[in-house]
């Protein structure tokens, strides 16, 4: 097969670049077409359910996302409420109200809200919070103690200490925030102050994180290159070799980033690591061949013969250990997380295409070689005889070590497994993007400062919904056919003017509630006229409908309101929160400014008109639409604004758990029903289902590798034994994850699959070599030994191209990228040790039960020896 | 002097209907004509108003409230009282208004259900007139003498006139223009810009009517640009002359609203 497939390359070699080169140049065409996406919604597919759920509350509520931008000023007593340090911020303030896509009419500064107090007896007063710039330290500390003095603003607008404020920047879509928070600081820049300012807010670091992708991969991927081609020039000292997988991993990889592009994905945080991943896997293969070629050509023999012996002897592996990886990688599609699909697919397609160009292009290169290049080659190999390495003789005593001391070996993989079980064990699931970026970055610094000082800048909203409404006109017909029956058997006959006057309403009214308003009136009519029998009956009739008009508006009752207060206090005592803002908030401060202005009247008043009133007086302000975002103006769904201070996906599962222990003790009104968005809840729901899947993924893919594993060695014991090294890698490099305190977050978790997919590779390559090996010596020792030469290092360059090709990740600006980084090349060596130390000596212990000695087997060494 | 002011406003009228070359071309004056004929028809007036306020998203809120007004100088000081019908739960909720001309108006709210009269303090009268995109000042009118007016436009049917304000610092606009009809003297369009230009808010009479021989918008809608949000206010049984008495307008009105002049007929 692999003779026959690398002859027909050979014979055309010129089809075989024209066809490489016109594949890459289409996947390059395509790449311009890139669209970055960094939006960790789109990690949940868009009809998600919590994710429409999510944007529902955010379409019901007129939320948006929001940049932060705090302002400190930690040399003064009176921090920021200075004339100087204000006129900078009204000027700010009034500069981002100018900028394209920030939201205007929901800016939050102190320059854009209003003041409610007293002024004087009997007097309320609605103006602007800091309309003008104050001039005076007094004018200033006045705007602080009124700002301190509104709960709504408190720990949001202002710092509890009264040193900080902050603007809220609500933006029209996450993708322009960086430009946003770029023009913001060009605006910070010009202004006349000495004052510190930070900008933070989710959107802000989705967004940088998009730019910084950018720098990774036109980073990263280059330097990876860059390392292997000088890894690969130290093995094979040959530029001429050398080039050939070089450019073999370039098509791969632009071809593959090309389709990827043209097929319409987006490039997340994920795929935007697949040149990275492609590059040192596409020439794993091409490192066998040249290898091998290396070391067989004779000038005699021809290139065309040896590159057709070698290829027949290799097709076999290399089929199988691409499908393994990409088995390993495209089982990613179990997850049910979109950029975690995509990614494995491709890179899964990466390798299939890497197998298919490796074993057409490599010999087609091989093939048009000059024979006095050749010739050059093949001095160079023998100058340096390739037994007398530093690598080659280290691994020979490790092979005795493993062979002579399998028990000890055995023995320490056990113990490090239950340790490792115990560190998996101790795992802790978390992500949080903020902490994506270098902790000493400015993100991360504007992220620690602002929470220190505010309620919290991250935000999840939890709606409360009554389902009342539903039920309300069915009851309403009851209801009032019961007082019509009544009024009849009193002798009162009212039915017939009623059902006209209610099918006379339902004609001219869209809608129950509307209807409810006309019958109102019309039965107000009645009253005037009725008689002194129809009064109370008309009377009772009124009530109905303005009994049924009040429970529609849920949250405008007073109960219903001091429910929202009671579990806002609650949830606030969890520490994560900050603070919660509510439609109750709000109503008690109107309620308390129209009352004495003291505290004593910082309450819901005791009826519906009442709560109603407060809230028509709040109306006439300058921003009365700022209570839409906390109740929906048919009063049917509440919201509450959570402000978190960290943005810890485990930190919100805690308050979610404190949520629904409240609604246990205290069960939320007949009707109600609770339910969770924002971007922090959101986070918690896609790691949920991250964890999920990956486990459900990890198990499909270990199931798959293992079939193919029996259908390679036509042996359960030595399918089994393949899937060893494999397994001890994952659960050593888990186990490593718990111990030393790292989250579980979706680099760490994609990592489970890439482990399956690339250390099978190295217990494939030693399986079959070991039992090739034994067929020919048919001694279990003589084996061995032959196996730490030439078989060994192959392995161990192959884990030292691949670690070494994603150490430049560690250049990356970024976390994520810094952790695959690290993980991956200690998985390539946890797992070329397990395979080259633990699988002989497992081997060694078995060794009567798979490879027994044969007799007389020495004789049976065949011309396959090398 | 009223009388005759409603005589020079009928002949300016008539004269601009017949011929182009009878048109005003100073701006304060035109701005006068239009703020008596949009704000001091007769000597007082009732009308029975109803609002639709709906948000960018779609959703609904409706007000109704009649609104009684009694002027104390013509172009000058008046009175209003609003008293809200619905919705049900701010039924008896009162507005009484004394606006004077060149200082800040007295405003007083009463509240029927906390029982409560409590007088809003002189502040801006560019905030939110309960919770639509109509301002108290387009309800009671802006002082004339608070911009500087230019014509700088005059059509067959309009006169433009761009104002701006003396005390930018007071006002959210940086310029407004109206369009005034040259018939009614009815301003049929406002648009109020920002610095920069942009339109953000644009106030259209779409109705109007003559009643007792008072050209009267009867259908106004505001727009924020912003949002996409509209507020649309209909003036019906609108009425003039019809000899409210000044007790009506007095505190004790807050607590009980003169029925017999909010009834419609």
């Amino acid at each position: 097969m692999g003779r026959r497939i690398a002859s027909l390359a050979m014979d055309h070699p010129r089809m075989v670049f024209l066809g490489t080169l016109l594949l890459t140049l289409l996947g390059t065409a395509l790449i311009p077409l890139i669209q970055i996406d960094t939006d960790p919604e789109n990690m949940l597919p868009a009809d998600q359910e919590d994710r429409v759920r999510h944007n529902l509350i955010k379409e019901q509520f007129n939320l948006h996302d929001m940049i932060v931008v705090g302002v400190v000023n930690e040399s003064r007593d009176e921090g920021v409420f200075n004339p100087r340090s204000l006129g900078a911020i009204h000027s700010l303030s009034e500069g981002i109200a100018e900028i394209d896509g920030v939201i205007r009419r929901d800016l939050l500064s102190l320059a854009t809200v209003d003041n409610i107090e007293q002024a004087g007896p009997g007097t309320i007063r609605f103006e602007w919070m800091m309309n003008t710039p104050p001039e005076t330290p007094a004018e200033a500390a006045a705007i602080r103690q009124a700002t301190l003095d509104l709960p709504l603003f408190r720990d949001t607008l202002i710092s509890g200490d009264g040193e900080a404020t902050a603007i809220y920047v609500p933006i029209e879509a996450k993708d322009q925030s960086h430009r946003i928070a770029g023009e913001i600081e060009g605006l910070i820049a010009g202004l006349d102050t000495d004052d510190a300012f930070h900008i933070t807010g989710l959107p802000v670091a989705e967004d940088t994180f998009g730019v910084e992708m950018f720098i990774q991969m036109a980073i990263s991927a280059p330097l990876a290159a860059l390392v292997i081609f000088a890894l690969m020039w130290w093995f094979f000292r040959s530029v001429t070799l050398v080039v050939a997988p070089m450019l073999m991993a370039f098509a791969v990889v632009l071809t593959t980033m090309g389709a990827l592009i043209g097929m319409g994905f987006t490039v997340h945080i994920m795929s935007s690591m697949i040149p990275i991943f492609l590059m040192p896997i596409a020439v794993v293969d091409s490192v066998h061949i040249i290898s091998e070629f290396a070391d067989r050509y004779r000038p005699d023999r021809g290139a065309r013969e040896t590159m057709a012996e070698v290829m027949d002897h290799l097709f076999t592996p290399m089929l199988y250990t691409s499908i393994t990886s990409g088995i390993g990688f495209a089982s990613l599609a179990f997850t049910p997380i979109p950029p975690v699909q995509v990614f494995g697919l491709f890179v899964g397609a990466g390798i299939v295409l890497a197998f298919i160009l490796t074993v057409l292009f490599i010999p087609a290169y091989a093939v048009r070689l000059k024979p006095e290049r050749l010739e050059a080659l093949r001095a160079a190999g023998s100058r340096r005889p390739p037994d007398d390495t530093p690598l080659a003789r280290g691994l020979v005593h490790l092979g005795a070590f493993a062979v002579g001391r399998a028990k000890l070996v055995v023995g320490i993989f056990a113990i490090a497994l239950v340790i490792a079980g115990y560190g998996i064990s101790q795992i802790t699931v978390n992500d949080n993007p903020v902490r994506w970026f270098q902790s000493d970055h400015r993100i991360r610094v504007a992220d620690r400062v602002l929470n220190e000082h505010f309620a919290g800048t991250y935000s999840a909203y939890l709606r409360l919904e009554s389902e009342q409404a539903e039920a309300a006109p069915q009851r309403f017909r009851t209801q009032s056919r019961q007082i019509i029956e009544q009024a009849r058997a009193d002798g009162v006959p009212i039915g017939d003017t009623w059902t006209q006057l209610r099918e006379q309403a339902a004609r001219d009214a869209d809608g129950f509630r509307a209807l409810l308003e006309t019958l109102s009136l019309e039965v107000e009519d009645q009253l005037f006229t009725a008689d002194d029998a129809a009064y109370p009956w008309w009377d009772e009739l009124l009530a109905l409908i303005d009994e049924t008009r009040g429970e529609l508006n849920t949250f405008q009752r007073p109960g219903m309101l001091r429910y929202i207060a009671d579990f806002q206090a609650a949830l606030a005592e969890s520490p994560a929160v900050g603070k919660v803002n509510t439609v109750s908030d709000l109503v008690r401060t109107v309620y308390r400014e129209l009352r004495s202005g003291e505290a004593e009247d910082y309450r819901i008043p005791d009826s519906r008109q009442a709560v109603a009133q407060t809230i028509l007086s709040f109306q006439g302000s300058h921003r009365p639409h700022d209570l839409w975002r906390m109740v929906t103006p048919d009063y049917r769904a509440a919201n509450l604004w959570l402000q978190l201070s960290s943005g810890d996906n485990q930190d919100m599962q805690a308050v979610i758990g404190r949520a629904n222990a409240y609604i246990e003790r205290n069960p939320l009104p007949e009707g109600v029903t609770m339910s969770w968005g924002g971007l922090n809840y959101i986070n918690v729901v896609w790691q949920d289902a991250m964890v999920k899947g990956m486990a459900q993924s990890l198990a499909i893919a270990w199931v798959m590798v293992a079939l193919m594993m029996l259908l390679l060695f036509r042996s359960l014991i030595f399918g089994l034994l393949a899937m060893v090294p494999l397994t001890v890698s994952v659960a050593l490099i888990y186990g490593m994850v718990g111990l030393i305190g790292k989250y579980y977050d979706m680099p760490i978790a994609v990592l489970s699959s890439l482990t399956l997919g690339l250390s099978v590779d190295f217990a494939i390559h030693f399986i079959e070599r070991s039992r090739e090996n034994y067929r020919r010596t048919g001694n279990f020792a003589e084996s061995m030994r032959q196996m730490f030469k030439e078989p060994a290092r192959a392995i161990s360059r192959n884990a030292i191209v691949i670690a070494v090709g994603f150490l430049p990740l560690l250049a990356a600006p970024l976390v994520p990228y810094n952790t695959v980084g690290i993980f991956l090349a200690s998985i390539m060596a946890a797992s070329a040790v397990a395979s080259v130390v633990l699988l002989p000596a497992i081997m060694k212990l078995g060794q009567r039960r798979i490879m027994p000695d044969r007799p007389n087997a020495s004789t049976q060494s065949t011309g396959e020896a090398t | 002097m009223k009388h005759l002011l409603t005589l020079t406003c009928l002949i300016v009228a008539g004269l601009a209907a017949s011929t182009a070359a009878a048109q005003m071309t100073n701006p304060v004056q035109i701005v006068e004509e239009a703020n008596i004929a949009s704000y001091y028809a007769g000597e007082d007036g009732r009308s029975a108003a109803r609002m639709l306020i709906v948000d960018g998203n779609d959703n609904r809120q409706r007000r109704q409230f009649t609104l009684l007004r009694k002027d104390v100088a013509d172009g000058g000081d008046q009175r209003y009282l609003v008293v809200f019908s619905r919705p049900a739960d701010i039924r008896g909720t009162v507005f009484r208004v004394e606006k004077h001309v060149g200082e800040a108006d007295d405003r007083w709210l009463y509240l029927p259900a906390l029982d409560l009269v409590k007088r809003i303090a002189a502040g801006d009268k560019r905030t939110s007139f309960v919770g639509s995109h109509f301002f108290y000042e387009d309800i009671s009118g802006r002082g004339t003498e608070e911009d500087e007016h230019s014509l700088i436009d005059t059509t067959d049917e309009y006169y433009v006139i761009e104002s701006t304000p003396k005390d930018p610092d007071q006002v959210e606009f940086a310029r407004y223009r109206t369009w005034i009809d040259r018939e009614t003297m009815l301003p049929m369009r406002t648009e109020y810009q920002r610095a920069s230009g942009e339109v953000y808010r644009r106030m259209e009479v779409t109705e109007v009517e003559t009643i007792d021989g008072y050209p009267t918008g009867t259908e106004a809608r505001m727009e924020d640009l912003d949002s996409g949000g509209y507020t649309v206010t209909q003036f019906r049984f609108s009425e003039y002359d019809v000899g409210l008495p000044d007790r009506i307008f007095s505190e004790r009105s807050l607590r009980n609203p003169p029925r017999d002049w909010l009834r419609r007929d």
